[in-house]
């Protein structure tokens, strides 16, 4: 099937750089340990033959597109990366029409490390209720029915801790925490071009190192993804240190299910919880 | 400023009511606890989230915002929007360990200055209940 994946990919790359439609092609290629895709980009169409799709490719490509806004571009989308496509289209960061996006249905990916192969399926998958991409100009695979949406046991896990033993073990998390902002490179949510992270006036997180920075780096991050966050977890994946990222991610997830009765990412109209309001809801808020 | 100055409440009022509120506390001398420190904003809508998580994070104890009851808006929807960010960010901060009761959203108008001054004795003697904050 991947091989399969792969060869349509491939022809389909070549088509549209042939003929024109797109100047770059945003897909995956081996890695060098043979092993692991890594981000393709592909100008010239006798290059196709390096693109690959497997079970190893876990980059959210679409972030790449915030950077080829004045040229047109395809790229390859698993589910979960085409929910990223949806948030930054209704946000205005992209062009539709600017895109080709090639959806590929994804077969689950798996933990990858360098230089071994894992049949170990990623967490995220386990969670996945969008295996079939939500926007794409050409399909690779036959759409699934997906399953029921996932609960959240880990979260519930988290919650049955008091408080006090869950603000020790986030502390334990900001003591661990570099700040090397890695998280947000990876997240196709995080694109403002001035990140609170890096102001000095006011000094939201100071340059000192002392968890309490860290701290509210990571409250804000996840706050600032609260209604945006796709679930793709490329945040926790690229964490060097392993925060447990998703569980922020994914308590402001299952938040807004419940209260807003939304999810990020699944179309392009729907307004993002926190752009909107009803005057008569109730959340729980000084009533 | 108190002989007794913990637990140390931040509250942020909105300029249009609540703060109007609190000046009508003093006006008509109602007195209330001076654990808080009062905060005079455009409105309960510029209440950025990350200015909430800093006062915990700076050791605050517990939060009040307030702000003109919804429809009473000066900006006509500020209170709307902030309420639902006000809703997420009280379980993410819960979740992280700050409990729901530190963080609190009140309504309160021009007129209610007796009201302001009951809110803010309550959240100090709940405060003073519940002890200072475990870890920061």
């Amino acid at each position: 099937m991947a091989s399969d994946f792969t060869q349509q990919i491939r022809e389909k790359a070549r088509e549209l750089l042939e003929d024109g439609t797109v100047e770059c092609v945003i897909g995956y290629e081996t890695g060098s340990d043979g092993i692991s895709a890594r981000p393709a980009f592909i100008y010239n169409a006798a290059d196709v033959e390096r693109l690959v799709f497997d079970n190893t490719c876990t980059h959210n490509l679409v972030k790449y597109l915030l950077n080829k806004k004045a040229k047109s571009t395809a790229v390859v989308v698993k589910g979960c990366d085409s929910r990223a496509l949806n948030l930054l289209l209704s946000e205005r960061q992209i062009e539709r029409d600017k895109a080709f996006v090639v959806g590929v249905v994804c077969p689950g990916i798996v933990e990858s490390r360098w230089n071994e192969r894992s049949e170990q399926l990623q967490k995220r998958c386990d969670w996945c209720r969008q295996h079939t991409p939500v926007v794409s100009d050409f399909m690779v695979g036959d759409p699934v029915t997906e399953q029921p949406p996932a609960d959240f046991a880990d979260v519930a896990e988290e919650e049955a801790k008091t408080a006090e033993e869950r603000a020790a073990f986030w502390q334990q998390q900001a003591e661990r925490c570099i700040r090397c902002y890695a998280c947000r490179q990876a997240c196709p949510g995080c694109y403002c071009t001035d990140c609170f992270a890096e102001s000095l006036d006011p000094e939201w997180v100071g340059i000192r190192i002392a968890p309490a920075e860290s701290q509210m780096w990571n409250t804000i991050r996840a706050f600032h993804l609260a209604g945006r966050c796709i679930s793709c977890n490329e945040c926790e994946r690229v964490c060097p240190v392993n925060l447990p990222l998703s569980l922020l991610n994914r308590k402001l997830e299952q938040k807004v299910l419940e209260l807003f009765d939304y999810r990020a990412g699944m179309s392009e109209d729907a307004p993002a919880p926190l752009i909107t309001f009803k005057k008569d809801e109730k959340l729980g808020i000084a009533e | 400023m108190s002989e007794n100055s913990a637990p140390l409440i931040i509250g942020f009022l909105c300029n249009w009511c609540s703060y109007a509120g609190a000046d009508m506390a003093g006006t008509s001398r109602a007195a209330y606890p001076s654990n808080i420190r009062i905060l005079r904003v455009p409105c309960s809508g510029r209440v950025d989230p990350m200015m909430i998580v800093k006062c915990f994070q700076e050791g605050a104890d517990a939060v009040l915002v307030a702000g003109c009851h919804p429809g009473d808006c000066h900006y006509n929807e500020g209170n709307y929007y902030g309420r639902r960010r006000f809703a997420l960010l009280r379980e993410l901060l819960d979740f992280m360990g700050v409990e729901r009761e530190r963080f609190r959203v009140e309504w309160v108008s021009a007129s209610e200055g007796k009201r302001f001054a009951k809110i803010v004795t309550d959240f100090t003697n709940e405060m003073t209940k519940m002890g200072p904050r475990k870890a920061s």
